[in-house]
């Protein structure tokens, strides 16, 4: 599926917080948000999910406006914070999410221990999620993302406080969902991470100071390093 | 929005202590209430002066007080400050002289009641026999304001969780999350109100039937019914707690709505006689959802009617419940406007 975002703009009282953006992500491919704090990456995320509508411009999922209930069905959307329920398991958790995308009975229920093991949390499934350390929590936050297979991944930041071993079997099963034909939008501080992508979006201050494929991003940094980039961009970002 | 209702059931019963909130604590304070208002086994001290009629005295003595002379050049008002005596009686050209600590405390009621008594034993064609088309005249207080105590305490506790839930929700990313699925925010909010709807039926049988079989509460009605009042009482107590979350940041924020939304809906519930109060405040009344409750369970329980004469109650109830209910469907919008 792909997301156009059309000239987008969002403030909150007198504060600009995106300006003009203009994106493309597109099927099959990991398009990453790259940018400081501030700079407007989960507001773009929130965006897409629907939780927040754009002040000007417009989103469309394959053509069609957005939100709409068929598009939030294909949405599969990790917040930056946990946002799992503490006073149910892991595995309830799951449950009840997948109940919200229309699984029931067995594939619910098979769908959540997939996802658990995949995460591998199935040993502390039935543990109260209040009982998780915060890696945990993390990971089962992914399996409620990806139990009910979607077609658009939005992840905010998705890998903060999970170990490397973890991280790289996660980036591992983002690229196998990207080659499955997902359209996957990745925010991180992680610029390692955004190497893992086909295309980066670097923001600053609201503003999208670069859009390309990270091939050419690289090729623009003389050190052949995206941080490298960044802090130029940042540069750039103050000048401007 | 089964989905919904399955969950805040499940967390409740993982979590015990708001359960025992629930369901525990307004059954301690219905147990603590009974026995500050139930039946007194006080014995007033009444002195009498040395010229107080012996007929007086004599049917004086029968009555549930203990009656002895006041020593001469005794002060009457040292013995009352010192507790030696609840009550002083001497005689005077004008009349008996009845001097007491303070006033509208229920030693002066025992008093009152015992004087009166007297009196009457000793004229009988004085005597006054007060009677009441509803409700006896030696009903405890707590027999007499159970249906209040029902009413606040379900609209209290089920307003309490159901506003804190709302706020974890928003604190936590759960509603931003569930918001980014295709539940209907008609769905949010019907699951909500039905989940602890659910529980606040269990919690409104088990204190109707403590307090009517464990604590003897005497009901004239039908106990179903009573049920059911407190139910939509406390239905209308989920929708105004995830209303009045919407302004609340924490949970703490939402503990500071109980002096604005459930204090002043308490004075209204039938604690003081709204038709004695100035200016027309009773007609405020019609304005807070606990007074509605209140009324239809006094009418059931102490009136013993039947759901012909509540249908206004339920209906006002109902009302609440559907107002508040859209507006918090619209209040979703801030989330959603799917």
């Amino acid at each position: 599926m792909n997301i156009v975002m059309t000239q987008i703009s969002k403030s909150f009282g007198k504060t600009e917080v995106l300006h003009d953006i203009t994106l493309t992500a597109r099927e099959g491919e990991i398009l990453c948000l790259l940018g400081p704090s501030g700079a407007g990456k989960t507001t773009l995320i929130r965006l897409i999910t629907g939780g927040l509508r754009p002040d000007t411009g417009e989103i469309t999922i394959n053509g069609r406006k957005f939100p709409n209930m068929e598009a939030l069905r294909s949405i599969g959307f990790m917040p930056q914070n946990d946002a799992v329920y503490s006073d149910l398991s892991g595995y309830d958790n799951l449950l009840f999410f997948g109940r919200l995308f229309g699984l029931s009975g067995v594939e619910l229920r098979n769908k959540a221990n997939d996802a658990l093991s995949w995460v591998g949390l199935e040993k502390d499934k039935k543990k109260l999620v209040s009982q998780y350390s915060g890696g945990m929590k993390k990971r089962l936050s992914l399996a409620v993302t990806l139990m009910h297979n979607p077609s658009i991944l939005l992840l905010d930041e998705p890998t903060v406080g999970i170990d490397p071993v973890l991280r790289k079997s996660i980036w591992d099963r983002f690229e196998a969902l990207r080659l499955e034909g997902k359209t996957i939008i990745v925010s991180t501080h992680v610029m390692d991470e955004a190497v893992r992508c086909q295309r980066a979006v670097l923001l600053y201050e609201g503003r999208m100071i670069e859009n390309d494929t990270t091939g050419n991003l690289l090729a623009k940094t003389a050190g052949g390093s995206l941080e490298e980039l960044f802090f130029t961009a940042n540069k750039a970002g103050d000048a401007v | 929005m089964k989905g919904v209702i399955i969950r805040i059931l499940r967390q409740m019963g993982n979590d015990r202590r708001t359960l025992a909130l629930m369901i525990i604590a307004p059954i301690i304070i219905l147990t603590l209430l009974y026995l500050l208002l139930g039946e007194s086994s006080y014995i007033p001290k009444i002195l009498v002066a040395k010229d107080f009629p012996a007929v007086l005295l004599t049917e004086l003595k029968k009555q549930d007080v203990e009656v002895s002379f006041l020593d001469e050049g005794a002060d009457a008002d040292t013995l009352l400050k010192d507790k030696k005596a609840d009550a002083i009686i001497t005689t005077g050209a004008d009349g008996m002289q009845i001097r007491m600590l303070e006033s509208g405390n229920s030693k002066a009621a025992l008093i009152t009641t015992a004087l009166k008594n007297a009196s009457s034993a000793v004229s009988p064609p004085s005597s006054m026999n007060l009677t009441f088309i509803y409700g006896k005249i030696d009903s405890t207080e707590f027999n007499s304001l159970g249906f209040v105590l029902l009413g606040v305490l379900s609209f209290f506790f089920v307003f309490i969780i159901s506003g804190i839930s709302f706020v974890r929700e928003r604190e936590t990313g759960t509603l931003e999350r569930l918001m980014a699925t295709p539940i209907r925010r008609i769905s949010v909010i019907g699951g909500y109100t039905v989940g602890f709807g659910i529980l606040s039926a269990v919690q409104s049988a088990l204190m109707i039937l403590y307090s009517r079989y464990v604590l003897g509460m005497e009901f004239e009605g039908p106990v179903w019914l009573a049920v059911l009042i407190m139910v939509l009482l406390a239905f209308t107590a989920v929708s105004i707690g995830a209303f009045v979350s919407i302004f609340a940041n924490n949970e703490f924020q939402v503990m500071q709505f109980i002096p604005l939304v459930v204090v002043p809906q308490m004075f209204f519930s039938g604690l003081i006689t709204l038709d004695t109060l100035p200016y027309g405040l009773g007609n405020l009344a019609r304005f807070m959802p606990i007074f509605y409750g209140c009324d239809g369970l006094e009418k059931v329980l102490i009136r013993g009617y039947g759901i012909g004469s509540i249908w206004r109650d339920l209906c006002m109830l109902l009302a609440f419940i559907l107002f508040f209910f859209v507006l918090n469907v619209l209040a979703l919008k801030k989330y959603r406007k799917l």
